[in-house]
């Protein structure tokens, strides 16, 4: 069973994103983070004692959420609105 | 040229930016999130089509949201980053500000800034604090009000601040499920929110709900430990277990830890002022510790010791999303005054926004005596192996071995310096009081002693490519 859920709200309508080459189901509206989470991704990135982390403050100060988006790298998941088609890759340090 | 830049549209940027264009400046407002609101309002993407809603007690919430969301008077900026001010600003105060948005970097010339950046979790270090799945209090706050997300099943809310007891009271509405509230106090009641009621005229709604809050949640059978504080997470990977400590006055671990099955670790011990661009810009700081730690000085007019730049909520001290509304509209009304342009506010204007202030601030101080962390407790959770700085993974026994190599080393610049404490992409952000707080306890000197960290340009990461093809107007 997935750590993350999506709680019943109304939600934006249902695209896909492709996350280290897979598709990923997210809906519009949702932060990279969320889709990320709920797809039960174990770590958006990794520190330099390759510790995994994922999101911590949800609001864009820790950088732990950081993802590269469209091979841009140090993207704030949490911040960041999904797109269909946008490639999210997590960071191997 | 624009009147006014606000940076942050909470509670203190949007009062300022309606009372700014109300009087007739031009005001352009940069805040990161896609929707006005702050932290404490995040709503869900305007495309989810949900009603607007705020919490009990702030009836103005939703209106000004509303106002903020119609006004064609203001320029928005949203889901933009500022990455601070190019250059000093001159004697007429005029200044650029850069952001970055989705199409990059701009940078807009504005006479006059307010700094309206609101408050982050206060950041705590403790083993297994940079685990997957411990969240801050207004982290998961905001996954389930502003995304519809859970992001565990069994969760433990630790801490020492009332807003623990709202994020459970939200999660419980939606069903989850909470292993045990943890709380350091040992006597926080109902009854101590509520005591205070006479005393603060105008709050009720906000008490009341703290209060009610709490008793439902006791209603609920939610196991609630108070005195009690988490000495660590653990788990492979992810948290699966949280060590709990009962605690004496001083919340010092008493005795042995109990485990607690959980996926999820909430941390709630208040709140610190955000002033990266505050520092970057060379304002002032001092510190005061019931306020939040490091926070802006600035005079009655609400100006920072920088010329042409202005401080609202938060960042001149954590007072709450009433105190920064009555701050918002005051420090507007002393730009709209300073600048000369628009129409001057009138000395019963003044007199009034002042009154408000005063009213919002009796308030904002009695939270703040009430729950002023105990920051030596904190600081003794932090093990030799605790990483202090998350992003660097730098650990407590080195920065210590740091501390006690260089005898000569005082400030918490310095110790930054020689051990990369600070330098990774959060910019000190998570580790500044952790790493400043072991020097002053080393060198039996105080945190003013000490010093903080200072704001380097851009202070949120920007590529260089980026920089380099910013358009300044």
């Amino acid at each position: 069973m997935p750590h993350s859920s999506r709680l019943p709200c109304p939600r934006g309508s249902q695209l896909t994103i492709v996350v280290d080459g897979s598709p990923v189901i997210a809906y519009g509206g949702e932060t990279v983070a969320t889709a990320l989470l709920v797809h039960g991704v174990a770590a958006f990135h990794r520190a330099p004692d390759s510790s995994p982390r994922l999101p911590f403050c949800n609001m864009g100060t820790c950088l732990e959420c950081q993802v590269s988006v469209e091979d841009q790298p140090l993207q704030r998941a949490c911040l960041i609105p999904v797109r269909a088609g946008m490639r999210v890759n997590t960071v191997e340090d | 040229m624009v009147d006014l830049a606000i940076v942050g549209a909470g509670p203190a940027g949007m009062s300022a930016a309606l009372t700014a264009s109300r009087r007739g400046l031009s005001v352009l407002v940069v805040d990161e999130q896609q929707r006005p609101g702050g932290q404490i309002f995040r709503q869900p993407p305007a495309a989810w089509a949900a009603p607007v809603r705020t919490p009990v007690g702030y009836r103005w919430g939703r209106p000004m949201i509303e106002e903020c969301e119609e006004s064609a008077a203001i320029s928005w900026r949203l889901g933009h980053t500022a990455l601070g001010v190019t250059a000093a600003p001159d004697r007429a105060g005029s200044m650029t500000l850069l952001m970055r948005g989705p199409d990059g970097v701009d940078g807009v010339p504005v006479k006059r800034l307010l700094i309206a950046t609101g408050a982050m979790d206060l950041p705590v270090a403790f083993p297994g604090w940079t685990l997957p799945g411990v969240y801050t209090a207004g982290g998961i706050q905001t996954m389930v009000k502003a995304q519809g997300l859970l992001p565990a099943r069994t969760m433990v809310l630790a801490g020492a601040h009332p807003l623990l007891i709202l994020v459970a009271e939200l999660l419980l509405e939606k069903q989850a499920h909470i292993a045990e509230v943890v709380l350091a106090q040992r006597s926080l009641r109902p009854s101590s929110l509520l005591s205070h009621l006479g005393a603060v005229p105008g709050h009720l709604g906000v008490l009341m709900h703290g209060g009610s809050a709490f008793g439902r949640l006791l209603r609920s059978r939610t196991p609630i430990r108070r005195g009690a504080i988490v000495t660590a997470a653990r788990g492979d990977g992810r948290v699966e277990e949280v060590d709990v400590a009962d605690v004496g006055p001083d919340w010092q671990p008493l005795g042995p830890t109990r485990a607690i099955s959980a996926d999820g670790l909430v941390i709630g011990y208040g709140f610190q002022p955000s002033t990266e661009l505050a520092r970057q810009v060379g304002c002032r700081l001092q510190w005061n510790s019931p306020k939040g730690g490091w926070v802006v000085s600035h005079d009655d007019h609400f100006a920072t010791s920088v010329p042409g730049v202005y401080v609202a909520g938060e960042p001149a001290g954590v007072g709450g999303a009433e105190q920064s509304r009555a701050e918002g509209h005051l420090a507007a009304l002393n730009i709209v005054a300073d600048l000369g342009a628009g129409s001057p506010p009138s000395r019963g204007d003044l007199a009034r926004a002042r009154a408000d202030h005063r009213r919002a601030s009796r308030f904002a101080a009695m939270v703040q005596e009430a729950f002023e962390p105990n920051r030596q407790a904190l600081l003794a959770l932090a093990k030799p192996s605790t990483p202090v700085c998350r992003c660097e993974g730098i650990e407590r026994h080195t920065v210590e071995q740091v501390i006690e190599a260089t005898p000569f080393l005082t400030r918490a610049n310095a110790l930054k310096l020689e051990c990369r404490t600070g330098m990774g992409p959060c910019q000190g952000r998570y580790c500044e009081l952790t790493a400043s707080g072991l020097l002053a306890a080393a060198r039996e000197s105080t945190m003013e002693d000490v010093g903080h960290f200072t704001g380097q340009f851009p202070v949120r990461p920007v590529s260089v490519s980026d920089i380099a093809t910013a358009r300044i107007r």
